[in-house]
């Protein structure tokens, strides 16, 4: 009866050790990968060794005319595309240095990135990209596709790219332009 | 024996990663009446607005719902349907009759609403109107005439003022709202339309209300609209930009709905009966949530006809027609276009916008397109 009931538990808990191990390796491979919430710190040049750095391109309104225009700038390198478009969409809500126009509100915060496999972005932003727009809809498509294509055109894993605000799906920035389906890159906007 | 538990524990687990609430919503025939059934894994709370031959249930959600559908055949609901907003979700409930009550009632555990839908005038008629579809259209005609818009007959133009209520849209310097400028051009536009063709005009809102974005293309569908034209006034970060635009829908086409498109495109003869018809639900489905993809060339016709003319208005040249993904035109089952008329962000043009003067003249120029589309849309 003991010795019975002895193997009965030993069986159990392999049984239990495989599931677990099975559960997360399954699971890390097939749930959407966020990207890893480390910022990364401003304060920083202590290091004394340069960072590897990457180019990126981001897409900016511009004064001049309708259209988007690149402005290249260097981001610090990453092996995951996750982390870096994070990257790419923190250095859009900072704005342009060439003198273009910032379409994303600079009080925005990037909430959360991910990228599934189907290659849809997920970008998360708070309320204020909604709140502090300037509601329109030439102001909104400014908005929806300086982001589509900034990321769209840096990465080649991101085919579609769907705007989420405060963690859930919206219908519009300001009652124009439709949030409830992915975007796909609009590449008669950009300049050239 | 024990051990399945666990791997039910596991698998079912696994699967569900998240802790997401659900909607389920599932539809099933009583005698004399047909039940709508919303369950939910949380409490829910609700209103529920009846428009036309529709009930809109908004549900409060403070987290993204899972939503699932069970397929169902019914005879007093034709089709379910939802879409999400800032806060809330939005059911759709299309019943098969407009003269229809309805009563609803919760449970509190496990959360559900109850939504009971039965047709006006006992039992009898409502079996024999299932069978006999003349009958229905009886009624529907002495539905119509109850609304002085609508008299039967005429085709409806639908006009739909952007914005309104809570919702100003953009902001002009000198404090000029979107709002306030789209229902005056709308209302100069009905009364062109009204006195010069044989049109019935109906206006998505006529006073400074809330109207939702879905509520607009349903009332374009439920008065059978032969054109939808909303207005707008645009607004953009250029300080310089000006002048009109009009944009019909772009699709953020996916493979599938791609997919759908050509469908819709090859088979549009087959919906001209449009919401009203007789075809199955899943197509029902379609049409509710992207019926605008059956129209997109007569839209890009109708966008290029008022374009041309608020070109020739304002003095503009080479001002194309542009297309983009409005909500407000996805569901609409009939050419529709949305006009920007001018740049409220432009201080130059928001004081033309305040004029009766321009609001008249760009009414005028709308008409005048509107006429020269339909010359040649209406003998296709």
């Amino acid at each position: 009866m003991n010795i019975k009931r002895l193997i009965h538990v030993g069986l159990l808990l392999v049984l239990l050790i495989i599931l677990v191990i099975i559960f997360f390796r399954k699971g890390g491979e097939e749930r959407i990968k966020p990207a890893s919430s480390t910022t990364f710190p401003e304060q920083e040049p202590l290091s004394e060794e340069p960072e590897e750095t990457t180019q990126i391109t981001l897409f900016f309104p511009s004064e001049e005319d309708t259209l988007l225009h690149p402005e290249v700038r260097d981001i610090i390198a990453s092996s995951s595309v996750g982390i870096q478009a994070k990257q790419v969409i923190e250095e859009l809500i900072k704005g342009s240095q060439n003198g273009y126009i910032s379409a994303v509100p600079p009080e925005t915060k990037l909430r959360e990135l991910f990228i599934t496999e189907e290659g849809v972005a997920y970008v998360d932003f708070s309320r204020e990209i909604q709140e502090k727009h300037n509601s329109g809809s030439s102001a909104e498509i400014s908005t929806i596709f300086s982001i589509v294509n900034s990321l769209t055109y840096n990465f080649k894993s991101v085919k579609k790219v769907f705007i989420l605000i405060d963690g859930g799906e919206k219908q519009t920035l300001g009652g124009h332009i439709d949030l409830s389906r992915p975007f796909l890159p609009q590449h008669d906007l950009i300049a050239n | 024996m024990w051990i399945f538990p666990f791997i039910f524990f596991f698998l079912g687990f696994s699967s569900y990663p998240q802790n997401q609430p659900f909607l389920r919503l599932s539809v099933k025939d009583h005698p004399g009446l047909s039940r709508v059934l919303i369950e939910s894994s949380i409490p829910l709370s609700f209103s529920i607005e009846r428009s036309g031959s529709f009930l809109f249930v908004k549900l409060r959600a403070n987290k993204p719902f899972r939503i699932q559908r069970r397929p169902f055949r019914s005879r007093f609901i034709k089709s379910l349907g939802w879409a999400s907003g800032r806060d809330f979700y939005t059911i759709t409930i299309r019943t098969q009759h407009r003269n229809f009550s309805y009563d609803s009632f919760t449970i509190s555990d496990p959360p559900q609403l109850v939504i009971d839908v039965s047709p006006n005038g006992g039992e009898e008629r409502r079996e024999e109107s299932r069978e006999s579809p003349k009958r229905i259209s009886v009624e529907t005609n002495k539905e119509e005439r109850k609304v002085p818009s609508a008299s039967p007959g005429r085709k409806s133009v639908v006009i739909d003022p952007g914005h309104g209520g809570l919702e100003s849209g953009a902001k002009g310097k000198f404090g000029a709202l979107e709002k306030d400028i789209t229902l005056d051009i709308s209302l100069s536009l009905k009364d062109i339309i009204e006195q010069k063709l044989a049109y019935n005009v109906v206006l998505t809102r006529d006073k400074d209300v809330d109207v939702s974005l879905e509520n607009r293309a349903a009332e374009a569908n439920n008065n059978k609209a032969y054109l939808f034209i909303s207005i707008h006034a645009n607004s953009s970060y250029r300080k310089e930009a000006r002048g009109s635009e009009t944009f019909f829908l772009s699709l953020n086409a996916t493979d599938e709905e791609a997919r759908r498109l050509a469908y819709l495109e090859n088979n549009s003869a087959e919906f001209e009966d449009r919401i009203g018809g007789d075809n199955e639900d899943d197509i029902k489905m379609i049409l509710w949530d992207m019926a605008q993809a059956a129209y997109l060339k007569q839209s890009s016709q109708l966008a290029e006809s008022i374009q041309k003319e608020l070109n020739l208005l304002l003095g503009t040249v080479n001002r194309g027609i542009k297309q983009a993904p409005f909500k407000v035109l996805t569901g609409v089952a009939c050419p529709a276009v949305l006009v920007e008329v001018a740049f409220i962000s432009n201080p130059e043009e928001e004081r033309k916008l305040l004029t009766e003067e321009f609001q008249n003249n760009v009414a005028q120029a709308i008409y005048r397109g509107l006429v020269n589309f339909l010359r040649r849309y209406s003998q296709e």
